[in-house]
């Protein structure tokens, strides 16, 4: 899909959660699930396979999401899995996060965790990523088990990287 | 005359000789009268004839001589050239066994040379090659231990990394980052 088509997506669905008040919750549900969708090969191929009639692959992200996400999000993810172009889900949810941290002034930080953050520490995390990049962020914690341990924070060109993974890495590259 | 030879041969027994020995004197006389003609006429006649020949066997028998001078000389010649071949041979057979003698030991000086060589070329080589195989063992074991190490390592960690510890990570990125890193 084009960049155009995409920026075009990602404006309705923030329009469309703008308008509904819940852009907050539903750009980081949104977040999430754009997340899952990259890391989850059989959820993509399910969601994007052209032989499976619309319907039933609505269906099944509407089932999918059902108890997890609130009602917006899983119909906005209906709509673009309904439209054929959810194998784009994650660069119009990237862009539709991007905008909404513009909107607020404020940078998007994607942090990867082996383990899910509490509040607590999503707050001081974000005070610290606030305080390190000189820019309020908006924080977007993707649980990553990969990483091992330890933290890995992106915002914009900027890596903070302190993961097991990347020591281990580290030490293998040494080895 | 003729008379008293008849007569003297008409009184003479043919039968019975005057001495057991000698002849009649007439026989002596006309024997002797007759063989000087006898000889005269050779002398004569065949005396020429046979110096001739004894002339020509002479010449023969010396061309003969002279032949087998010349044949001795001939054969002096060819056995003085024989021998001096023969020198000759013997020389060139001493100086072709020297020269065998010389290329042999030449060639075993050359030889034992190149041997020498060839095993101080052989024992650097072996030297190398052995250094490299240490070389080799040794990176090969490095490599080894690096890709165990690397495979080990990430399930080591993992089974000692509990929810405590990963949650002690997070606070110490935190506070690492909070402290402006």
């Amino acid at each position: 899909m084009s960049t155009v088509k995409i920026e075009a997506y990602a404006t309705a669905l923030f329009e469309i959660a703008q308008a509904d008040g819940t852009l907050a919750l539903v750009e980081d549900e949104l977040f999430r699930v754009a997340r899952a969708f990259e890391s989850n090969e059989q959820l993509r191929n399910t969601l994007s396979d052209a032989t499976i009639p619309a319907d039933r692959r609505q269906q099944v992200a509407e089932q999918l999401l059902g108890a997890k996400a609130s009602n917006t999000t899983t119909q906005l993810v209906s709509l673009v899995v309904g439209s054929g172009q959810v194998r784009d889900l994650p660069a119009i949810v990237d862009s539709l996060v991007k905008r909404a941290s513009s909107e607020k002034q404020q940078e998007v930080a994607e942090v990867r965790s082996a383990v899910a953050l509490s509040d607590d520490q999503k707050t001081r995390l974000t005070a610290a990523l606030t305080k390190v990049t000189g820019k309020p962020v908006n924080l977007k914690v993707v649980i990553d088990p990969s990483v091992l341990g330890g933290l890995v924070a992106v915002v914009g060109d900027e890596v903070i990287d302190d993961t097991v993974r990347t020591r281990l890495d580290q030490l293998k590259t040494r080895i | 005359m003729i008379a008293q030879l008849v007569g003297l041969l008409a009184s003479e027994d043919p039968n019975v000789t005057h001495h057991w020995l000698f002849p009649e004197t007439a026989e002596i006389i006309y024997g002797g009268l007759s063989s000087v003609v006898v000889i005269g006429g050779l002398i004569k006649l065949a005396g020429p004839m046979a110096k001739k020949a004894m002339n020509g066997r002479t010449a023969k028998i010396q061309k003969q001589l002279d032949d087998a001078a010349n044949a001795l000389t001939t054969s002096s010649t060819e056995a003085v050239g024989i021998r001096a071949a023969l020198g000759d041979i013997a020389g060139e057979r001493a100086r072709m066994l020297a020269e065998a003698d010389t290329q042999a030991a030449a060639l075993l000086a050359d030889g034992r040379a190149r041997i020498a060589t060839e095993v101080a070329e052989l024992e650097a080589k072996a030297a190398l090659d052995l250094n490299a195989a240490r070389g080799r063992s040794s990176d090969e074991l490095r490599a080894e231990i690096a890709m165990l190490a690397s495979i080990a390592t990430p399930i080591v960690v993992q089974a000692t990394l509990n929810d405590q510890t990963k949650n002690e990570l997070i606070e110490s990125f935190i506070s690492s980052v909070g402290a402006g890193r």
